[in-house]
């Protein structure tokens, strides 16, 4: 997803009232990282389980959240999403930066990434895959979930290889 | 720390419980939840059943957000372990109105009393370490004057509380968990 994009999103998030920007940085998702930073309103943890963590406190205090975060991390995540954000119904929305999305992607991510749209689907978690042309639409989708208070996620796929 | 016999978790729970009176509480999964349960359950308590390692994750991102009330976390040395980087965080980001109690029995009690290494590696000490205050304390007396103490203190303060295996269990928390959610978010709007 081209940088403007990245940027765009980050700004049209947090002019709709997302508060809170945290987790742990994904290539995939670079530019989206680097405004938030720009704009001092990211903070990075040391894993995701942390981030999501943080996350729920804030939205315990009706601050609404963002986690960010490698589909690798998804991965790492399971067990806090079923057992904490999923159990006690915490608004929240995910970010996922999708490797292994393209078939020669690095070794390390080629399994995670191909049952990636599996493992979401099995959690039950809802997402939309967000793109350039769909993302203002995927966004207002998302923030709508989280005012009704449900989790949900937006995937951005990894469409090159460097 | 002074010497003296250890209390037991459900006793050193009870103290702190009724020392520290409406304060919020973030409690860890397993026996540290259930002994609060039982001991003093009131709205402002966070019960995490599940996410192992998370409440002093929840702590750090109630007390960013609710800076004129103070939290305290319950944990345990087994859940600090799973989640040792949110020492960091929590040295990096500073809320001074967050209290980390540990209560350190070295073992994974809930599930068998398995060993933790928290007997070879001092908890207080990675604290510090991460720029956090901290605190040691072995006995009832010294327990309540360090709670004492930490109402004159700015946080993020942590109190690594070392106690004794017990085969004492307590009943599991019987409340939904979304139920456990509304009456806590209901109590910090108070």
């Amino acid at each position: 997803m081209k940088p403007n994009i990245q940027k765009r999103i980050f700004d049209y998030l947090i002019k709709n009232k997302i508060q809170n920007f945290l987790g742990v940085p994904d290539s995939t998702l670079k530019y989206f990282i680097e405004q938030g930073l720009k704009k001092n309103k990211i903070l990075i943890t040391t894993r995701e389980e942390e981030a999501i963590g943080i996350a729920v406190g804030m939205a315990l205090s009706q601050s609404p959240s963002l986690v960010f975060m490698q589909n690798a991390g998804f991965a790492n995540s399971i067990s806090t999403i079923t057992s904490l954000v999923q159990l006690y119904e915490i608004p929240l929305i995910f970010l996922i930066g999708w490797r292994g999305y393209l078939k020669n992607d690095a070794p390390e991510h080629v399994k995670i990434g191909k049952v990636q749209p599996k493992l979401i689907e099995i959690l039950d978690l809802d997402y939309k895959i967000i793109t350039e042309k769909n993302w203002k639409v995927s966004c207002n989708w998302a923030l709508k979930k989280i005012q009704n208070q449900k989790p949900c996620a937006l995937i951005v796929k990894r469409d090159f290889v460097d | 720390m002074s010497k003296g016999i250890l209390l037991i978790r459900k006793e050193a729970i009870k103290i702190v419980a009724e020392k520290i009176s409406d304060n919020p509480i973030i409690a860890a999964n397993g026996y540290l939840s259930r002994d609060l349960y039982e001991v003093c359950d009131k709205p402002s308590n966070f019960y995490m059943i599940g996410s192992m390692g998370l409440a002093s994750s929840i702590g750090l991102g109630l007390a960013l957000k609710n800076r004129k009330k103070t939290f305290y976390i319950f944990d345990g040395d087994g859940n600090l372990l799973m989640n040792l980087g949110s020492l960091i965080t929590i040295g990096v980001h500073k809320p001074k109105n967050l209290i980390h109690i540990v209560f350190d029995n070295s073992s994974h009690e809930s599930t068998g009393g398995q060993p933790t290494e928290s007997k070879n590696i001092q908890l207080d000490s990675v604290a510090r370490s991460a720029k956090i205050k901290t605190f040691k304390v072995g006995t009832k007396s010294d327990l309540i004057k360090k709670l004492e103490k930490t109402k004159k203190l700015t946080g993020p303060i942590l109190i690594l509380v070392k106690i004794s295996k017990s085969k004492k269990t307590s009943k599991r928390v019987n409340i939904e968990p979304t139920k456990i959610k509304l009456r806590f978010m209901e109590s910090l709007r108070n």
